[in-house]
């Protein structure tokens, strides 16, 4: 009988563990490849960047936390120094289509012009299928890759929970930090941290 | 632009001598600071409290929110030698929005937060306890909000209850944990974290839930809960953020009978703590 609620747990276990609902990545592994269509309608793969850092942003033009990083310029900065140092800047839209927050690829592009954002690219993730393959839960939500596709950073924006753009001036942007420790040579100090923002509204 | 008008919005309150301010509408949830008591007495704690009445389908966010959202925050204005102690959390519920999961309130909701009258208040006085509120509300999108909200009180040697409140406070009362004395151990194991907790009850109840106070520790899906070896064990996937063995981690429990505990887990390898669980 024991032996029969054991094996039966553990089972159970097991298959509630063997489907987990969002895929998640680990610092120091290789970063998953993926292919997605940017908002100018081309093929952007994250291999195609090997032998760039890669900084993965996670968007939705309507959160208010979002907005806060770029209403302030704080994402733009960001976007702006990052890939003037040769970074490779990814925003990424994981809302699925019909959902608040989905872009289309002209949306990306107003949005953009809006704030005087720089990434490299928008990718539009209307299948949710990277947002899932690499855990991106909240907007923002904030991957750093180095040029060897090893992920060094994934985490929050920055250190100070809020929507409030006066907490910005305390808080560590751990982006930048990441992305300045990675230049130097060294190793990333704050590898992870609790990301906050809206959750990503993904289809079923 | 909405959210350009919502934020700029300051909700203030009009102050009055009363023991509840005026509602305060904002989206899609009315705020309201209550006091339990008619009056403060001196050297005594007296109890006030964030009333949040949420439009249906939309929810704020406990201590710990969950995969997203902001646990609502309160910042007291107060005479000198009063003290605002930290909001006793009523036990949250979870939301599931695809996969994702948060942790919080819905409906009509109360935050209670202690307030310590200084002995020296004098008796006749009226004290004007103000505090600013921030939260985010969410049901598909997210909205910040914030009022300031204010209570001028009489100091008086005695109180009577304010019977508007009373219903209001006994509700949050009834939703908060009650310390757990069960023993309870965590440990990581792989991907898992598995918290083994003494007695077989927790495992006979039909619909637990556990939410972690700390984050970082575990993932938000619920546990599966088992019995093994006469104890109740949960299994929480682990936190895809975990660097380190918290110094303290603590669970609230809550069953089919909305009936909450919360349980101090001691994490193996760390010097076991000794003091009591407190609160979320």
């Amino acid at each position: 009988m024991y032996l029969r609620t054991l094996t039966l747990a553990t089972a159970l276990a097991c298959s509630l563990f063997a489907a987990p609902t969002l895929a998640a990545v680990a610092i120091g592994n290789a970063a998953p490849d993926f292919s997605l269509t940017d908002s100018n309608g081309k093929t952007q793969t994250l291999s195609q960047y090997k032998g760039k850092t890669v900084v993965l942003e996670w968007n939705n033009p309507g959160c208010p936390f979002v907005h806060k990083h770029y209403e302030s310029g704080n994402i733009p900065r960001q976007q702006a120094d990052a890939t003037a140092a040769g970074v490779v800047w990814l925003t990424l839209n994981s809302g699925a289509t019909g959902k608040q927050g989905h872009l289309d690829g002209a949306g990306a592009n107003a949005f953009i012009a809006q704030y005087h954002a720089s990434p490299t690219a928008y990718l539009i993730d209307g299948e949710g299928k990277v947002g899932r393959l690499y855990g991106a839960r909240t907007t923002p939500h904030m991957f750093v890759i180095d040029a060897g596709g090893t992920l060094r950073y994934m985490g929050g924006i920055d250190s100070i929970a809020s929507t409030d753009q006066d907490d910005l001036a305390r808080a560590t942007q751990y982006v930048p930090q990441a992305l300045a420790e990675l230049k130097a040579g060294k190793s990333v100090s704050v590898t992870t941290s609790e990301p906050y923002g809206c959750g990503i509204k993904y289809g079923s | 632009m909405r959210i350009l008008q919502t934020t700029s919005l300051l909700l203030l309150a009009t102050v009055s001598a009363a023991l509840h301010a005026a509602p305060v509408a904002s989206d899609h949830v009315t705020v309201e600071l209550i006091s339990e008591n008619t009056a403060l007495i001196p050297g005594r704690t007296a109890w006030l409290g964030l009333r949040l009445q949420h439009a249906p389908q939309w929810h704020t966010y406990w201590i710990n929110p969950g995969d997203s959202g902001l646990p609502t925050r309160l910042t007291w204005t107060l005479p000198s030698g009063f003290t605002a102690g930290d909001i006793d959390w009523p036990a949250p519920r979870r939301f599931k929005i695809d996969e994702l999961y948060n942790f919080g309130y819905a409906g009509d909701v109360l935050l209670p937060v202690p307030i310590d009258v200084p002995a020296h208040a004098v008796p006749g006085a009226t004290v004007h306890l103000a505090v600013q509120a921030k939260w985010l509300v969410c049901h598909e999108e997210c909205i910040p909000g914030k009022a300031s909200l204010a209570l001028n009180l009489p100091v008086a040697a005695t109180a009577a209850s304010n019977a508007r409140a009373q219903v209001l406070f006994a509700a949050a009362r009834a939703a908060q944990a009650q310390v757990s004395p069960s023993q309870a151990q965590a440990r990581l194991l792989g991907d898992r974290v598995e918290v083994i907790v003494e007695g077989a009850h927790l495992a006979q109840t039909a619909t637990l839930d556990a939410f972690a106070v700390q984050t970082k520790v575990v993932a938000n899906a619920p546990p599966t809960v088992v019995i093994r070896d006469g104890s109740s064990v949960l299994t929480f996937a682990k936190s895809d953020y975990f660097t380190s063995i918290p110094d303290r981690f603590d669970l609230l429990l809550r069953d089919d009978n909305a009936h909450a505990s919360l349980l101090h887990a001691h994490f193996a390898g760390v010097a076991t703590a000794t003091d009591p669980a407190t609160r979320p």
